[in-house]
């Protein structure tokens, strides 16, 4: 059995609008594991992006326990969270959200050295070597608002690589791409999940993406209500 | 990276960033000028105490500053001509008179006589004529400055001061004083206009040989003329200042002016800088969610605070150096004392970070998984 990359066990979330506590996210038992890329899909309002932001580290649950290849960290602090998110997360958004001021290869690179410091040769290397791989190599002096929708996704998945992390989270990574450029994005999503190191988690509306994934979760208020790898595994 | 990614935003919001620069260069300009100015009129305010050479001035009893009226027995003198520790000392009249213009008004001036052959505590820079002019009969000096005032008297004209004939023999070069234009003469007819006995002075200025005690010959001195007032140059300039600031309100209409200049500034500042990171929000959630920690917004915020900081002072002071290079040689009084530029930038800095500190705050708020919305 392969070692996750993310455990959650009973994480469920509260939100509070300060007269009536609702929970959003109901207790979630989940492994994430690599080699994988996983859909995350449901209707609005069903928890699906409280669930990624818990599992981006950066929303904390209101109960359960957050397991990161092998390490709890439910109660690590805000900056050590932040660390652990720059070491071994990448994050796509959704329409990219490049920062405007910095060209696409600074985004790139902002992601690597965002905590201080100089940004070192090889590193930028790395970031030009991405760049180079999604087909951007020649935009990256560009800056974001000179690109079309799906090159910003382009440098955004380039962004999100640079530190080689464990675990990719996309936010409706496609969801203001044309056809072509959806499954441009999606096609490299895919490619990135056959690393044996990474997994890829995808939360999405587009039926599009479903054949791309290996393994899908549907959410309905705020609870697991479908995992191919439970129907599988003969479970629901 | 945080250094460039902050001036990267700078530059990428150049309108927003223009302002607050511009928010620097109003706090900069504006209060600079308007201290100039201030230090300019203390300069005035104490330029015949800081001018006049002596160390110790001595006044009648309870007198603290220049603008106090009294008189001293000339007797005095002698007492202090018999301390080892006096190099000289001369009395001088220092009072107020009316000088009679071409079109019959009058014109208050402030007279100083000073005493032949010495001449302590005379003018100390001319545009015309020199000291000697004070040595003749009836020779006094007004100030280049101050001639447009006192009927644009031309070298040699006979003015009529409280009714006496006196005649301007020279010009004096910016040797002005806070109030009414002054109008140095010697002790003799400075007596004869003023009316002060010629037994009697209004200051007697005292300088000290080198290597001696101020404090032992201020002890002296009270123990010599107990019924007598004796201060440093020091202490009268700073007295006279001070009575100056309070007594005339020039120093809460300065202090108002500056106040203002400060609020400008900062108001500007705060508000285009939280309209940036308003602007910016996603940029900075995104950020966060990459793994930037709080402080790592905190710097990017205090740098660009700093960074605008500096661009506005550069600006301003080269404004401000306009404007002084500008006035130098003029009326307008402004003198920016060594010590005023870099604690002017410190003040500037400090400014910069409280008018940031609003956009800090909304800054450090932004929660990462915002981004996700």
């Amino acid at each position: 059995m392969l070692e996750p990359v993310l455990q959650l066990d009973g994480v469920a979330r509260d939100f509070s609008d300060g007269r009536v506590v609702r929970r959003v996210l109901k207790e979630t038992n989940l492994r994430i594991v690599p080699g994988e890329l996983t859909a995350l899909a449901g209707p609005s309002g069903s928890g699906k992006t409280t669930l990624l932001t818990i599992m981006g580290l950066v929303l904390r649950p209101s109960a359960g326990r957050i397991t990161v290849s092998g390490r709890d960290v439910t109660a690590l602090g805000e900056d050590e969270l932040a660390t652990l998110r720059m070491d071994k997360y990448g994050f796509v958004f959704q329409q990219a959200a490049l920062v405007p001021a910095l060209s696409a290869l600074d985004n790139v690179l902002v992601a690597a050295a965002i905590q201080g410091g100089r940004v070192r040769a090889e590193t930028r290397q790395q970031a030009v070597g991405l760049l180079d791989k999604l087909g951007m190599k020649e935009y990256a002096n560009a800056r974001p608002q000179q690109l079309s929708g799906g090159q910003q996704q382009r440098v955004g998945i380039a962004r999100a690589l640079i530190g080689d992390p464990v675990l990719l989270l996309c936010d409706e990574p496609t969801s203001a791409l044309d056809v072509e450029s959806s499954h441009l994005v999606l096609d490299t999503l895919k490619r990135l999940s056959r690393d044996p190191h990474r997994a890829v988690v995808l939360v999405t509306h587009d039926p599009r993406v479903f054949p791309y994934a290996d393994r899908l979760i549907k959410m309905e208020d705020g609870t697991i209500v479908y995992d191919t790898r439970a129907a599988s595994a003969g479970g629901n | 990276m945080r250094r460039y990614a902050a001036v990267r935003m700078l530059l990428h919001e150049r309108s927003t960033t223009a302002g607050a620069i511009l928010g620097v260069v109003a706090i900069v300009f504006l209060v600079g000028q308007q201290l100039a100015v201030l230090f300019g009129l203390f300069t005035l305010m104490s330029a015949v105490v800081d001018n006049s050479g002596a160390d110790i001035w001595i006044a009648s009893e309870n007198v603290e500053n220049t603008s106090s009226a009294g008189s001293l027995p000339i007797r005095y003198v002698d007492r202090l001509a018999g301390m080892a520790d006096i190099e000289w000392a001369v009395p001088v009249v220092y009072a107020g008179a009316q000088l009679r213009l071409p079109n019959g008004t009058f014109q208050p001036v402030q007279v100083v006589g000073v005493t032949r052959p010495l001449l302590h505590g005379g003018p100390w820079r001319f545009a015309a004529g020199g000291n000697d002019v004070l040595l003749e009969y009836d020779g006094a000096t007004v100030d280049k400055f101050d001639l447009e005032d006192l009927g644009s008297p031309e070298i040699g004209r006979i003015v009529e001061v409280n009714s006496r004939r006196i005649r301007v023999a020279g010009y004096t070069d910016g040797t002005r004083s806070f109030g009414a234009p002054l109008l140095f003469t010697n002790a003799t007819k400075a007596r004869e206009v003023t009316g002060l006995p010629a037994d009697r002075c209004s200051n007697i200025l005292v300088r000290l040989r080198p290597g001696a005690s101020v404090r032992q010959a201020m002890a002296d001195i009270a123990a010599l003329l107990p019924k007598a007032s004796a201060l440093t140059s020091a202490e009268l300039s700073r007295n006279t200042i001070l009575y100056n600031l309070t007594s005339t309100g020039i120093g809460s209409s300065f202090g108002l002016s500056t106040l203002i200049g400060i609020l400008v500034g900062v108001v500007i500042i705060t508000l285009t800088m939280y309209t940036n990171v308003l602007n910016r929000q996603r940029d900075f959630a995104v950020l966060r969610a990459l793994g930037a920690r709080r402080k790592d917004i905190f710097f990017i915020i205090v740098y660009q605070a700093l960074t605008i900081g500096f661009i506005g002072l550069l600006v301003g002071f080269f404004l401000l150096a306009g404007f002084l290079f500008g006035v130098k040689g003029s009326r307008l009084p402004a003198n920016l004392p060594l010590w005023m530029p870099p604690a002017h930038a410190l003040l500037t800095f400090i400014l910069c970070l409280g008018g940031s500190a609003l956009a800090l705050r909304r800054a450090l708020k932004i929660e990462p998984a915002s981004a996700f919305r």
